[in-house]
């Protein structure tokens, strides 16, 4: 870390000028003023193009139309989102078609958990304490991660902001639908201790406006019960090796179910969802003795959620009000010895304990204990770059339900990974294989869970290469990376046959062949500044499960489109900055059954402006945002629209 | 001259008769809004969206059961989009209600169609009705308005018309997430008057599914918990019930998940037995004689043999989800929900039990109903000379399931529907 460290320093060093260029037009604005620190890190070290990721930081993630982590990471190549629609719509990422469960959530290297389902919800994470948002693929190889980094097939990591400075910012937002949002941080900055508080309250109806229209419909309606409220608030405290971050997110929402065939508007989705989430973490690392590296990471984290149907006016579905709570303490210690510059050798240990407790029937508590060890080295020699990592993991679970307990888990699974470095050109090549293990929703949930699943495995098999080009004025970065991916033993709920229950099963197979490419540009000169951003992915993902079945042995796996593509231009002039966002997603199907049973290609276009002015050391900025600017309808999940045309107008002050 | 044949020979096609006329229900995904109907003629699917083609328009999400009310009426059951859509034998729609929100399963005399609730409101033409527990609707098919509803157990399902009373096996389905236990009984209800006659415990909990009546017996499934307590299969003597026995039903230790009534008055069965703890299936596939069973109180009665292949065949299936015998000629229909995200299959055999084809079809197909064949009479309607002329006048019912003395044109005995000329 500490070599890192005097790496990014250089690079700041090279970039000084390009930066001091751009202060000038970037101090007027505030989301620039938070960002400038980050600009420096537009090069890369080579050991981490050994690794295929991808990054976003910086203006270019402020200058996207964004009010989350998920709105980040669809411009993403290799990146399909599931979106329930609407700001209270459940978000969940699917990199590379593995699946939402083999995508590993982290903030500062951290791994947000969900013992339950296994899938982290994007919407409750808010970019505006975020340094940068980057997903890699397999491993993110630093010198020293912790096992658990090394367990999911893919990886996003948020990198929270560390403050230089004091300040204050408060931003208001009035924005489509009836949505409210306010906004406060304070950072300070005090002899090596940094931090700061974040704190947001956002309210908004929801109720869009859609349309279906087809040979065999035409409905037209405003999305009910769609409302959220939510309040987080969250806070930091650096220094030197050490992180903490407190987190905190509270929200009453709706749950407004598929759009279908109704008469009337007489009976709406009336089922409503609170969550409570906190958790509190920190690390802590150090050099000593130039060659070795100690990092300690610690975390608790506590959800609670509750679904409601239980009111006077549900006359006609089931009345159900059920409470979830889970618990989970985590810890970590990862050990990295340098022997030489070129060497580098680590391990790692991990432990987490969860609990899981709802009021279900036939349910009782149940505990997971969940150990990770892992071995990693990695060298870099004249350009050559290689690292191998081989993970162990353990699991036992022990429960007071009748069912009883699943088998403990016991696996090792390898992953290693090779580059070569010739000038700003590299080529890389990695293999992983990883599983994911039957969440405590897949094992225990009542009527639905199968104790004897076994994991999910994937492998995945990467060849790719990647350019960066950096002059004074110029910044160029490519990539392109082919890949293949194999899932076995998919984890599914089935009904079973002859009854009328359904349960989680081992079924299925999938083959996955696919191209990422993404290319970036940035040019400044003293007035302007441009960046294009781009990525493009096309896949071939085919179900492979069973030979036998003609309508779905090779056929594509369902939701997922065979091209997508994203284009973000940023135009930046003194006090203005114009971004323009640009995203496609192709066709998908979502049954096997009929032709027809396929999502329709969107285009979607956000469009961003912003004016910043500075009067004596206040900052003022009001920024406008056209999201889906050509009304497209659209729907990632069959009759759950997404919100068509909308407008968010902002006003920050900062100080 | 060219035309004129032309003109023949297609008058000549379409003067063939169809035989086997099949409408099937296709549930499609639960909030997909994919419901859809598959229609079957002499062992082609003519459409699998035949009530869009028909109507320009969706039937709606989870269509949960179908019934054959008069010569012109058909009516089904979109559960999930809380309509009753009432179509003609032809697929026309005819007229659709949502008074009946969660309706679930129909029956009939032919001039009123009674459907079963696990909702707690109704619209009636006394305006807004509410019910603690589950209902039954009477809808009057003049009007499709509901003219009285009857308060049963928590979630009835399954519902037969026989001698003037309707019988509701109530599930209590809701049991694992609300806050009452399984049912475990048999609604009575005096059809005309819409008043509970009582109910009858059979001791089996959570009366699921599709029931099947043939004459005075049904055959009744019952899941289970999944837990500690296996499926069963309840069969029902309505008239003991009537008379008040005690012992009118009798259990039997196999599942009926999928029932059907065969040609011969028998009950064919496909169902498992499952338990969360073991993670363990007994499939069952059988032949159930009512009359035998009563009779030697569930000692006998029971076949596991099938006839023809349809044994091996229905083994073979990746996920049979109905089953069915077109009541007008004997031939059986198993359907197949398959991966489900992949169209199903409709397979088909012939009264002796060879198989005749495999048809594909939509996302869980699971509901059947036939259309009588080409120059005969609406389903269930037998056709008697005078000498069939009932003898007892007691057990005579019109339309309505008024009782009448017998007389010329349509009444109901012993639970059949009779066309007397």
């Amino acid at each position: 870390m500490y070599k890192t460290r005097q790496h990014v320093i250089r690079c700041a060093a090279m970039l000084l000028l390009a930066a001091q260029v751009m202060t000038a037009s970037a101090q007027l604005s505030l989301d620039s003023i938070q960002a400038l620190d980050e600009v420096t890190i537009t090069s890369r070290q080579p050991s981490l193009t050994m690794a295929t990721s991808q990054t976003l930081q910086g203006e270019e993630l402020q200058a996207l139309s964004n009010t989350s982590v998920a709105d980040a990471l669809k411009y993403f190549a290799g990146v399909q989102i599931k979106d329930y629609g609407g700001l209270g719509g459940l978000k969940t990422v699917n990199v590379r078609s593995l699946g939402a469960q083999h995508v590993g959530i982290y903030v500062d290297g951290i791994r947000i958990t969900n013992a339950q389902n296994g899938t982290v919800d994007l919407g409750k994470f808010s970019l505006s304490t975020m340094e940068n948002v980057s997903l890699y693929n397999a491993n993110k190889l630093d010198h020293c991660q912790s096992a658990s980094e090394y367990a999911s097939g893919a990886t996003v990591y948020l990198r929270t902001r560390r403050p230089t400075k004091d300040s204050l910012s408060v931003q208001l937002r009035r924005a489509s639908f009836t949505t409210y949002m306010a906004k406060a941080n304070v950072q300070f900055e005090r002899k090596g201790w940094s931090g700061f508080i974040d704190g947001e309250w956002t309210d908004s109806r929801g109720d869009y406006p859609f349309r279906y229209h087809s040979e065999y419909e035409d409905t037209v309606g405003h999305r009910a019960n769609s409302d959220i409220r939510y309040g987080r608030i969250e806070g930091a405290l650096f220094k030197g090796g050490f992180a903490s971050h407190i987190y905190y997110y509270d929200s009453e929402r709706g749950c407004p179910g598929g759009i279908v065939r109704r008469l009337s508007d007489k009976y709406v989705n009336v089922g409503r969802e609170w969550d409570r989430d906190f958790f509190v973490q920190a690390s802590y690392q150090a050099q000593f003795m130039h060659h070795h590296h100690v990092k300690v990471n610690a975390k608790y984290t506590n959800e609670y959620l509750r679904y409601c149907t239980d009111y006077p006016e549900n006359h006609n579905t089931a009345r159900v009000d059920n409470h979830y709570y889970q618990q989970d303490g985590y810890g970590a210690l990862c050990y990295a010895y340098t022997p030489w510059s070129w060497l580098s050798l680590s391990a790692s240990y991990d432990v987490r304990y969860s609990k899981l407790a709802a009021d279900l029937k036939k349910f009782d508590d149940v505990f997971r204990l969940d150990q990770k060890q892992v071995v990693a080295a990695q060298a870099n020699w004249q350009g050559l770059q290689v690292a191998a990592s081989l993970l162990h993991q353990h699991y036992r679970d022990k429960t007071f339900a009748h069912v009883g307990a699943a088998d403990p888990l016991d696996r090792w699974t390898p992953a290693i990974s090779g580059a070569y470095t010739l000038g700003g050109l590299t080529f890389r090549t990695w293999y992983k294989k990883i599983f994911r293990a039957p969440t405590l929703n897949d094992l225990y949930y009542t009527q639905v869970g199968n104790r004897n699943l076994k994991p999910e495995y994937t492998k995945q098999f990467n060849l790719g290469l990647e350019y960066h080009l950096d002059t004074p004025h110029w910044n160029v970065s490519a990539q392109a990376d082919a890949y293949q991916n194999k899932i076995e033993n998919r984890i599914v709920c089935l009904p079973l046959k002859g009854t009328y229950t359904w349960t989680m099963m081992n079924y299925g197979y999938t083959f996955c062949r696919g191209l990422n490419a993404t290319a970036q540009g940035r040019y400044h000169t003293d007035d302007w500044q441009f960046s294009l951003l781009t990525s493009l992915t096309w896949q071939r993902d085919v179900n492979r499960t069973d030979p036998d079945d003609e309508d779905t042995y090779d056929k594509p796996i369902c939701y997922s489109p065979t091209l997508s593509s994203g284009v973000t231009a940023i135009v930046g002039w003194h006090n203005l900055q114009l971004s323009t966002a640009y995203l496609y997603v192709g066709e998908r199907m979502w049954s096997y059954a009929d032709p027809e049973d396929i999502l329709k290609p969107y285009h979607n276009i956000d469009m961003k402006l912003t004016y910043s002015h500075l009067m004596g050391k206040t900052h003022w900025s009001l920024c406008l945002e056209v999201c889906d600017l050509l009304d497209e309808q659209y729907e990632h999940i069959p009759r759950y629209p997404m919100p068509g045309r909308n407008y968010k107008l902002t006003l920050s002050f900062g100080l | 001259m060219k035309k004129f044949i032309l003109l023949l020979l297609c008058s000549i096609a379409t003067s063939l008769h169809a035989q086997e006329r099949i409408i099937l229900l296709n549930e499609g995904n639960w909030q997909a809004d994919n419901g859809k109907i598959s229609y079957f003629e002499d062992g082609e699917i003519v459409s699998n969206q035949w009530f869009r083609d028909i109507n320009k328009r969706k039937l709606g999400d989870t269509p949960n059961d179908i019934i054959q009310i008069n010569s012109n009426l058909i009516a089904i059951t979109v559960n999930w989009s809380n309509i009753i859509q009432f179509i003609s034998p032809d697929g026309k729609r005819i007229a659709e209600t949502e008074d009946v929100p969660n309706n679930r399963k129909l029956a009939t005399d032919g001039r009123y169609v009674y459907v079963t609730s696990y909702g707690h409101e109704c619209g009636t033409i006394h305006g807004y009705e509410m019910f603690t527990r589950g209902y039954v609707a009477k809808i009057d098919v003049q009007t499709f308005k509901v003219v009285a509803t009857c308060e049963v157990g928590y979630e009835p399902e399954g519902i037969a018309y026989y001698n003037g009373h309707l019988f509701i096996a109530n599930t209590g389905g809701y049991a694992f997430q609300e806050d009452h236990e399984y049912e475990t009984t048999v609604s009575i209800i005096d059809a005309e008057t819409m008043q509970l006659v009582r109910n009858v415990d059979t001791g089996q909990i959570n009366l699921y599914g599709k029931l099947s009546q043939s004459g005075q017996y049904l055959c009744i499934n019952s899941p289970g918990d999944y837990y500690d307590i296996p499926a069963a299969t309840v069969i029902f003597d309505c008239e003991g019930a009537l008379h008040g026995d005690d012992d009118c039903f009798v259990v039997l230790e196999y599942a009926s998940t999928y029932n059907c009534t065969m040609l011969d008055g028998n009950f064919i069965a496909i169902g498992s037995r499952f338990s969360y703890y073991t993670n363990e299936y007994t499939f069952n596939y059988v032949v159930i004689d009512p009359h035998e069973v009563m009779l030697t109180d569930g000692g006998g009665g029971v076949d596991e043999s099938l006839p023809g292949t349809m044994l091996e065949d229905l083994k073979a299936l990746g996920m049979p989800y109905g089953v069915y015998v077109n009541p007008y000629t004997g031939y059986m229909y198993a359907t197949d929900a398959g991966s489900f995200a992949a169209a199903g299959a409709l397979v088909q055999w012939s009264p002796e039990g060879t198989f005749l084809g495999r048809h594909k079809v939509y996302i869980n197909p699971a509901h059947f109903l036939a259309l009588p064949p080409d120059g005969v009479d609406f389903a269930g309607i037998e056709q008697v000379t005078d000498k069939d002329k009932p003898t007892s006048t007691d057990e005579v019912y019109d339309l309505r399931g008024v009782r009448i003395a017998p007389a010329e044109g349509f009444y109901i005995q012993d639970g059949k529907k009779i066309y007397k000329h």
